[in-house]
């Protein structure tokens, strides 16, 4: 009881907006007095209370988390793995950087929901599962469709790309210089010094690209060819016009962004307190 | 056959409009293993210029610069600059950063932090090993930045106004201890400031710069004896007849 009081008295200016904002959704739900339309605060928080029970007939809201947490995961660490090393290395190679940064501004400023429909002609609706040759199983893997994983990777591929070079073309002179005259060669040089002083923006970089993907995977979840997520869910309660679980949905949706973004953060501020101190 | 020489070395740029700007001009000095060389000159006559040239980072654009029997050609082990500006590496704490190039040269843990830890003493940061730069004052990262440069031990050590961005008191008391370690380890020190105090209190001689193109004006010898007392005479005197020539630069 008194670890709550602490917190809340610690944390008492952050919680005046939230709680104004519950409170304001409180009275409109008594105001409209129709649940299709604004339902309780109540009718849809309670909801967080029963993580097995089915919704709609499409299973709990554990397993939408669970389908659109490990699509995002795995596209993510897809874009990760391919942006990260081509950052780093355009970042030191001043040709291969002129070369891809043409088509990287084109790419950059599309937003990934465009190219959805082109993923669905292209990869159709087939899952992680049928690559395998698995016709059609309710395992996991039949729920990670290709066209999510190429929107997914499309989303966090950018932010990652552009931090790590710019982290990476940023190291200060002095750094290098330092260094090398302390008898540092090119390689040593890259993971003592580059590296290190490039790594805050490369940490920027996966924190904005995962919020993206985040972003993004639950926007193609909406669409054709999704069977779980919770953009599938909240979609399927549209259409069955249950407000209460849309709005759940939607809550869900952000408390797992800010979850994953401030996880990155917390790596971030571990990291890179220096960066923070240094001017 | 002097250790340090410097001969007839010229540094130009171009400029923005192709402007060709001279930074240095046939400048030649020689300098005695163990000496201790200070250049005064005004801010922009080409002091730093002329140290990044002796350390390698950039090439003169004629004459030539040897260090032992070897012409400088770039950066190499014979020699390492600490730089006005606070240089040391922001993510690494004072023991990694004054063991730098111990790390790098594969120099087992053990001994690493031994004689890194002669070095802390040494430059008096015993108890802040574990601390990162930005939790350092001003004089204490200059100081581990020389102590970096020490534990690299080049024969030439190059300082460009190491002292410059602190107080007097904490100047002089650094100047004092600089001088202490340059007497133990015998370096040949080049040491660049505007402050002619500085100059006159460490140097075994001086070296006057002019600006525009940057030359050598006037080489002083100093013999005075250390310890040396800026209140006496002699420094005195020697602390006006440099202001002096700095102003006739000047005018």
């Amino acid at each position: 009881m008194k670890t709550v009081f602490n917190f809340c008295k610690k944390h008492a200016v952050s919680l005046i907006l939230p709680l104004c904002i519950i409170l304001f959704w409180e009275v409109a739900a008594k105001v409209v007095d129709n649940r299709a339309l604004v339902p309780t605060v109540e009718s849809v928080l309670k909801r967080f209370f029963h993580p097995f029970a089915d919704l709609l007939g499409i299973g709990n809201y554990l397993h939408h988390i669970f389908a659109s947490a490990f699509r995002v995961i795995i596209g993510f660490c897809m874009a990760v793995v391919i942006a990260m090393p081509l950052g780093l290395i355009s970042g030191r190679v001043p040709i291969l950087s002129r070369m891809i940064n043409p088509v990287i501004e084109f790419l950059r400023p599309i937003c990934p929901i465009a190219w959805i429909p082109f993923a669905l002609v292209i990869f159709k609706t087939y899952s992680v599962a049928n690559l395998f040759g698995v016709q059609y199983t309710r395992s996991i893997f039949g729920d990670i469709q290709i066209g999510m994983l190429f929107v997914i990777f499309y989303g966090g591929f950018f932010p990652i790309f552009v931090n790590t070079v710019y982290g990476v073309t940023s190291a200060k002179n002095i750094y290098i210089e330092s260094a090398q005259l302390l008898g540092c060669g090119k390689r040593q040089l890259f993971k003592r010094v580059i590296l290190p002083s490039a790594l805050p923006s490369i940490l920027t970089g996966l924190r904005i690209g995962l919020g993206n993907s985040w972003m993004v995977i639950i926007a193609a979840e909406m669409l054709p060819g999704s069977e779980a997520g919770l953009g599938h869910l909240i979609m399927y309660a549209y259409e069955l016009a249950d407000m209460d679980i849309m709005i759940f949905s939607v809550i869900l949706v952000g408390i797992i962004g800010s979850l994953l973004s401030h996880g990155v953060k917390l790596i971030e501020n571990k990291t890179s307190t220096w960066q923070a101190k240094e001017r | 056959m002097s250790f340090l020489i410097i001969d007839k070395v010229n540094k130009v740029y171009t400029g923005k409009t192709n402007e060709e700007i001279v930074a240095l001009q046939d400048i030649s000095l020689s300098c005695e293993q163990g000496e201790f060389i200070t250049i005064v000159g005004s801010t922009g006559c080409g002091k730093t210029t002329l140290l990044r040239l002796i350390a390698g980072l950039e090439q003169p654009s004629s004459g030539t610069i040897t260090i032992g029997e070897n012409a400088v050609t770039g950066i190499n082990e014979e020699v390492t600059l600490v730089f006005q500006q606070y240089s040391l590496f922001p993510w690494y704490n004072v023991l990694d950063n004054i063991g730098f190039s111990l790390e790098l040269k594969g120099v087992d843990k053990h001994e690493r932090i031994e004689r890194v830890q002669k070095l802390i003493s040494l430059v008096g940061l015993t108890g802040f090993e574990k601390s990162f730069p930005y939790e350092l004052s001003g004089g204490m990262q200059q100081r581990a930045a020389i102590a970096r440069a020490l534990a690299y031990n080049p024969k030439v050590l190059l300082l460009d106004e190491p002292f410059g961005a602190l107080d007097e008191r904490t100047r002089h008391r650094l100047q004092e201890e600089f001088l202490a370690i340059w007497e133990r380890e015998k370096k040949t020190i080049i040491l660049v400031t505007h402050n002619i105090d500085e100059a006159v209190f460490l140097g075994t001689r001086i070296f006057i710069m002019r600006d525009r193109p940057g030359k050598i004006e006037e080489e002083v010898l100093i013999q005075l004896a250390r310890p040396r007392s800026r209140q006496s005479k002699e420094f005195t005197d020697l602390h006006l007849h440099v202001r002096e020539t700095l102003e006739n630069i000047l005018e």
